[in-house]
């Protein structure tokens, strides 16, 4: 069989060809992993997260028509049970001082005190500050910031993902930002 | 006060730092997953005989339940009427012996 036509092997899986399926779960892991990564929720471990998304997209598989790229399909399913799982576990905390690392505060330090770039040795602790700001916002909205400034997706993109409307996109996006702004001002208050 | 030049320079530079680490599928994921698959799938078949076993049953139970309701009904009828007409047969007799 052709491993690289995802429709055949779609086929193969749902006449209970257990080598076409495995071939599936191969060629679509790195995509889940890489969705599961963006959007976990933190109390749950990124294999079981990986594993509950593989059971869900093959007890749908019958429901895929084939007229999206199975990719998008898949990404849909995934995301959704991230939004889900977050969801379920209800946990937004907030942002505290005692919780950044240094450099995390450095950074904090210099946007509020400079309009410069940030340097290049500075980006691991822009990213870890950027996931505790986004660990304090609803799914919807951390979903929303990851794939538009994170993973550089277009709105258009989003849509597809997400099944949300562009404005919806925008809006969610704004919200985000005005909070993370708000969060920000807050610890930078207290550095002081 | 943070501006928005702010956020947009902190979430430039994270999206930057990217993830770097490499995303490898743990040993066996695969058989795993087909086999929860197969598992579940299997599971949820035997729940829906167990369910159509219970439909086919009461539906069975409700066709002879009217069937016997409806012969008990018209053998009732049947011996009403045939009292009805040894009543009828008495009274007429009855009536002939007076009227002799």
């Amino acid at each position: 069989m052709d491993d690289s036509d995802p429709g055949a092997l779609v086929k193969a899986a749902l006449q209970n060809d257990d080598d076409a399926a495995r071939a599936l779960v191969r060629r679509l892991y790195p995509l889940v992993a890489k969705i599961v990564r963006s959007h976990r929720p933190r109390r749950t471990p990124e294999e079981d997260l990986c594993q509950m998304i593989f059971i869900k997209v093959f007890q749908k598989l019958s429901q895929f028509s084939g007229n999206v790229p199975l990719e998008h399909w898949v990404s849909r399913v995934a995301v959704n049970t991230c939004l889900n799982q977050i969801e379920s576990e209800r946990v937004r905390p907030e942002v505290r001082h005692a919780d950044l690392s240094v450099e995390e505060q450095a950074v904090i330090e210099k946007l509020a005190t400079s309009s410069e770039e940030l340097a290049p040795d500075q980006q691991l602790a822009s990213r870890q500050l950027v996931e505790h700001l986004l660990a304090a916002l609803k799914p919807v909205e951390r979903l929303a910031i990851d794939l538009l400034y994170l993973q550089g997706r277009t709105v258009e993109e989003i849509r597809k993902i997400t099944g949300w409307s562009a404005a919806l996109v925008k809006v969610r996006a704004f919200r985000a930002r005005q909070k993370m702004k708000k969060q920000l001002a807050e610890i930078w208050a207290k550095e002081k | 006060m943070m501006k928005n030049d702010n956020i947009d320079r902190l979430l430039r530079s994270a999206a930057q730092a990217g993830d770097e680490s490499p995303v490898e599928m743990p040993f066996g994921f695969d058989t795993r997953v087909v086999a929860l698959w197969r598992a579940a799938g299997s599971k949820a078949n035997g729940v829906a005989q167990l369910l159509r076993r219970v439909a086919v049953l009461s539906a069975v139970m409700i066709v002879i339940s009217t069937i016997a309701a409806v012969r008990e009904a018209n053998q009732s009828r049947e011996i009403r009427e045939s009292l009805t007409n040894e009543f009828a047969i008495a009274d007429s007799a009855i009536q002939d012996e007076f009227l002799k």
